[in-house]
């Protein structure tokens, strides 16, 4: 059963369209809600909450229709909004506590998942700091704290790893997929790093200027058409080698993605492109540095939607 | 669930051997005390926060020497009258029940001016407001729950002192006589204080709603306050027009309804002496030529007109793209 789906769904601001017909289905899982920014992943998560009127179409999140029983879909939900602005002299454990009431726990317990849930995120020892004396990485740990505290079926996460070095980036991911595996929480990981959903999620919701570009399990979306990568040294004679290899290759219908002396293919069978990679290079007098597999990514999905 | 037998053989031979329990995240498949759950929760996170209790020493200050304003007088009179036992005082100059709200006023015109605004505009400004409303909260619910609170704070103070008065003069001897007197004085004074703060709270709200800077929001108030009075004098007295204008005067006719609940009318709502000469304008002279529907519409109008601002500002309010 799918956890969000959409028929239609579309939101404007003025001449702004924001999200537009979006029809897309979000299966159980960490699913990776990716674009640039502008692309309409907050602006689709608020309307997951409730929080915005769609202009047109349809939303259903865990079954609800946000905007007929908000409340009762939000008593399922946690929430990690994008912005990192707290009550500064509030103890963390006393916000994570006070959300988890408002969000409908007998005070009892939640003052223990408080502080149980701190733990979990790694701030246990720090839990009666306030949220001012807090670092970004701390914030952040804090705010997912507060968005899984009350039990959640779904978390939405509002670029998580925003702020993040790539040490505590690492290590948010690793929460993120433990909160799935381990306590069976549906995640919705809204980001603008390809790598980072690549990483940690199931499937994966690709926005662009507010059209879906792709929707499904990401080792279906990203594993298949694989290439390979082709690093050459362009020697001086003849002079233009790599425009040469570029060009045949090209010329042969394959996708070919140029930086510098690297160029990325896809658009064939592996051994295909070994051959036609092969038989470009020997005939454009060009020598290989480098040739490996190349898996296909969220990027190539972007770009594939732009062509 | 880890547990582990603690060392102290004293408690174990006890039989309440203590215990680390290592409960660690799991799921919860207990009740949920959903929507009024949500409201209370609120609410008492609120008034804690307008009280600055669980807060750094200098949020405590401002809210604390309001109630000590209110108070304070209170404890001063009562302990003049008890302790020194002077019947001059208690006949003299121990205040009526009614009369001691000219003590509120100032604490309650300071607490709606400087205390009142942090409740709505700090969540507005510290991400608080989207995150209530990704709760079952909804703007209606969240905005009822600041009211309350911000009602709740303020009865504090409204009440609390001229309770304390009660109280302490029914123990002294000097209260209403018998319990029907005494109820209904109890009754007057929860309706009192209940009706100056429904008004106080949605004027100071509606300031509060309008702005994220609580500078402006505290200018609001005291526009309100304190500007809605003198503007209200001043045509009353330069214009000459109707008694009716006092509708315009918050402070003036939310006084003037609680001088309806204690039965006494027309009262100088500025705590200005009579004047001996009677050609002399008076401030709130002709408020007792108002009929007590009027007093009574007019102040339901101020707390429904601030209600209205409210929501309007909130029903339009974007929290983000």
């Amino acid at each position: 059963m799918s956890i969000v789906t959409t028929q239609a769904l579309t939101q404007r601001f003025g001449s702004t369209v924001a999200l537009d017909a979006l029809d897309l289905q979000m299966q159980p899982g960490v699913t990776g809600l990716v674009g640039a920014n502008g692309a309409g992943k907050t602006t689709l998560l608020n309307a997951m909450l409730g929080l915005r009127i769609p202009t047109s179409g349809s939303l259903t999140v865990l079954g609800y229709d946000p905007q007929r029983a908000g409340h009762r879909l939000r008593a399922n939900v946690g929430f990690a909004p994008e912005r990192n602005v707290l009550p500064d002299e509030m103890r963390a454990v006393d916000f994570v506590r006070h959300l988890a009431e408002v969000q409908g726990l007998p005070r009892g317990e939640a003052r223990n998942r408080a502080s149980d849930t701190l733990w979990l995120v790694g701030l246990g020892e720090e839990r009666l700091r306030t949220l001012g004396t807090m670092s970004t990485g701390q914030r952040q740990r804090v705010k997912l704290a507060q968005a899984i505290a009350s039990d959640p079926k779904l978390v939405l996460l509002d670029e998580p790893t925003d702020g993040l070095d790539p040490v505590q980036r690492s290590e948010m991911l690793t929460l993120i997929g433990q909160i799935s595996r381990d306590f069976s929480i549906n995640v919705v990981l809204s980001s603008h790093q390809l790598e980072e959903v690549e990483r940690v999620c199931d499937h994966v919701v690709a926005l662009d200027a507010g059209r879906l570009v792709a929707c499904g399990p990401i080792s279906v979306l990203v594993g298949a058409g694989d290439g390979i990568t082709l690093e050459l040294v362009d020697v001086a004679e003849p002079s233009g080698s790599v425009d040469a290899v570029e060009a045949a290759l090209r010329a042969g219908g394959l996708n070919v993605r140029r930086h510098e002396a690297t160029l990325a293919l896809r658009g064939a069978a592996f051994e295909d492109l070994c051959d036609r990679s092969r038989d470009a290079v020997a005939a454009a007098g060009a020598r290989i540095r480098r040739l490996e597999t190349r898996r296909r990514t969220l990027e190539d999905l972007f770009e594939d939607a732009a062509r | 669930m880890t547990d582990t037998p603690a060392p102290n053989s004293n408690a174990a031979a006890a039989g309440e051997a203590a215990q680390i329990i290592d409960r660690g995240y799991r799921s919860y498949d207990g009740p949920r005390t959903g929507l009024p759950g949500s409201i209370r929760s609120v609410v008492r996170y609120s008034v804690r926060h307008t009280l600055g209790l669980g807060r750094a020493a200098r949020h405590k200050i401002l809210p604390w020497l309001a109630v000590v304003i209110a108070l304070v007088p209170a404890v001063v009179f009562v302990g003049l009258a008890v302790v020194l036992d002077i019947d001059m005082i208690e006949d003299e100059i121990l205040p009526d029940y009614h009369e001691y709200y000219d003590f509120i006023t100032t604490a309650l015109f300071f607490y709606c001016a400087i205390i009142v605004p942090d409740i709505l505009v700090a969540d507005r400004r510290n991400g608080m407001l989207q995150l209530y409303l990704s709760t079952p909260l909804q703007r209606w619910s969240y905005l009822a729950s600041k009211a309350l609170a911000v009602a709740a704070a303020l009865a504090v103070l409204t009440m609390g002192p001229v309770l304390f008065l009660l109280i302490a003069r029914t123990i002294e001897g000097s209260g209403p006589g018998g319990l029907i007197e005494w109820i209904k004085i109890f009754v007057r004074i929860i309706a009192a204080g209940a009706a100056i703060s429904a008004a106080f709270t949605m004027a100071s709200l509606a300031a509060a709603s309008l702005t994220d800077r609580r500078l402006f929001a505290t200018i609001g108030v005291v526009v309100l306050l304190w500007g809605s009075g003198f503007t209200t004098l001043a045509l009353v007295e330069a214009a000459d027009m109707g008694a009716q204008v006092y509708a315009f005067d918050l402070g003036g006719i939310a006084d003037e309804l609680k001088n309806r609940i204690y039965g006494v009318e027309g009262s100088d709502p500025f705590g200005a002496p009579e004047s001996p000469d009677e050609d002399a304008f008076q401030p709130g002279a002709g408020r007792d030529q108002l009929s007590t529907l009027f007093v009574v519409a007019a102040n339901f109008a101020w707390v429904a007109l601030g209600s209205a601002v409210v929501w309007w500002r909130y029903r339009r309010l974007a929290l983000s793209r």
